[in-house]
């Protein structure tokens, strides 16, 4: 764990230039990011890319402010629960039209308690598969980064 | 087929960069010649007017990709070697020539771009015709990417998001951590 630390403040580089380009860029990027997202029913984009573009604001922080700044600023829940979130947004979604007597994500069958439900449903299961995205992103990008120091018993893998 | 400056200037970039990062002996700077390959490619995803591949390109092959390849070099031990390129081997090239040439001979059954009606059967196609006549009536949205992929094949992208769960749970067990960060 310490040399893993030791290597990583070795290779993060404290730049007054990154960091504020980071802090003046980041809000429009998680703008663009939900812009994606929400208005992929209309226009090029979705879940998928949106979360992507989601989850890198994370990694610009990290690249700024160091990964284990931001591992530590990150509250570990949150991450989680977008992943499972989303998931199970998305099936509650499928599954409740099925409940209602439909089949699979038969969208309009909401429509008897909201108007429009059918865009609703597919925003909705845009978002899950956002949150997916980009919880797992941000996972994999801190798995990542951390190495296989801490899966391995002996220290040897780090040099 | 008439290709237009721009055009031409792209597919040179994209080949330059493919071979770039299959040649360069530095692993960086082979990862580097891909980041530039992917955008490349997602240009010219815009380019044939599939928007929603060339944002996906863009966001998670120029993107994600590069940064997990740049964080999984920074654990690993860097030779340091000397030479521009890498050594090529006769078997290699005869094996990725003759993987190209199977590909190449799949191009010109493709309509050419642009091409309508029954000279593009991938537009005059029942299934595409039912898609753009329906996909607005059936579901609200404009954007009909996105209505077969939430909608009418909304199943399937059930499927793809659970992969893209499971990918970080394999994840996880493969490093034996308990949390995402």
């Amino acid at each position: 764990m310490s040399s893993d630390e030791r290597e990583r403040t070795g290779l993060y580089v404290e730049s007054t230039i990154i960091m504020t380009t980071v802090r003046v860029v980041s809000p429009f990027v998680l703008t663009f990011a939900l812009f994606v997202m929400f208005h992929g029913a209309n226009s090029p984009g979705g879940g998928f890319q949106g979360g992507v573009i989601a989850g890198s604001v994370v990694m610009m922080l990290a690249f700024a402010y160091g990964i284990d700044a931001a591992r530590e600023w990150l509250d570990v829940r949150v991450v989680a629960a977008l992943a499972s979130g989303g998931v199970l947004l998305f099936a509650a979604i499928g599954l409740g039209t099925m409940l209602l007597g439909g089949n699979f994500l038969e969208y309009h069958l909401y429509e008897q308690f909201l108007s429009h439900a059918t865009a609703y449903g597919i925003e909705l299961v845009e978002l899950g598969i956002g949150g997916i995205v980009a919880s797992v992103a941000i996972g994999l990008f801190f798995l990542l980064a951390a190495g296989f120091g801490h899966a391995v018993d002996s220290p040897e893998g780090e040099s | 087929m008439t290709l237009s400056l721009i055009e031409a200037a792209l597919l040179v970039f994209v080949l330059g960069c493919a071979l770039g990062a299959a040649v360069l002996r530095d692993v960086l700077a082979s990862l580097m010649a891909f980041a530039a390959y992917s955008l490349g490619v997602s240009i010219i995803w815009v380019m044939l007017e599939a928007p929603d591949v060339g944002l996906t390109e863009a966001a998670v092959g120029a993107g994600i990709m590069t940064i997990l390849f740049i964080l999984a070099l920074a654990n690993t031990v860097r030779p340091q070697e000397d030479g521009l390129f890498e050594s090529i081997h006769v078997r290699t090239v005869v094996l990725v020539g003759a993987f190209v040439v199977v590909m190449l001979a799949t191009v010109p059954s493709l309509p050419a771009i642009g091409a309508d009606g029954a000279a593009n059967p991938v537009v005059s196609g029942e299934v595409t015709q039912y898609y753009i006549e329906n996909a607005y009536a059936d579901t609200e949205v404009h954007n009909a990417v996105t209505a077969v992929l939430a909608a009418y094949r909304g199943f399937d992208t059930l499927g793809e998001a659970v992969v893209v769960f499971s990918a970080g749970v394999a994840a996880l067990t493969v490093l034996r951590q308990e949390v995402f960060a």
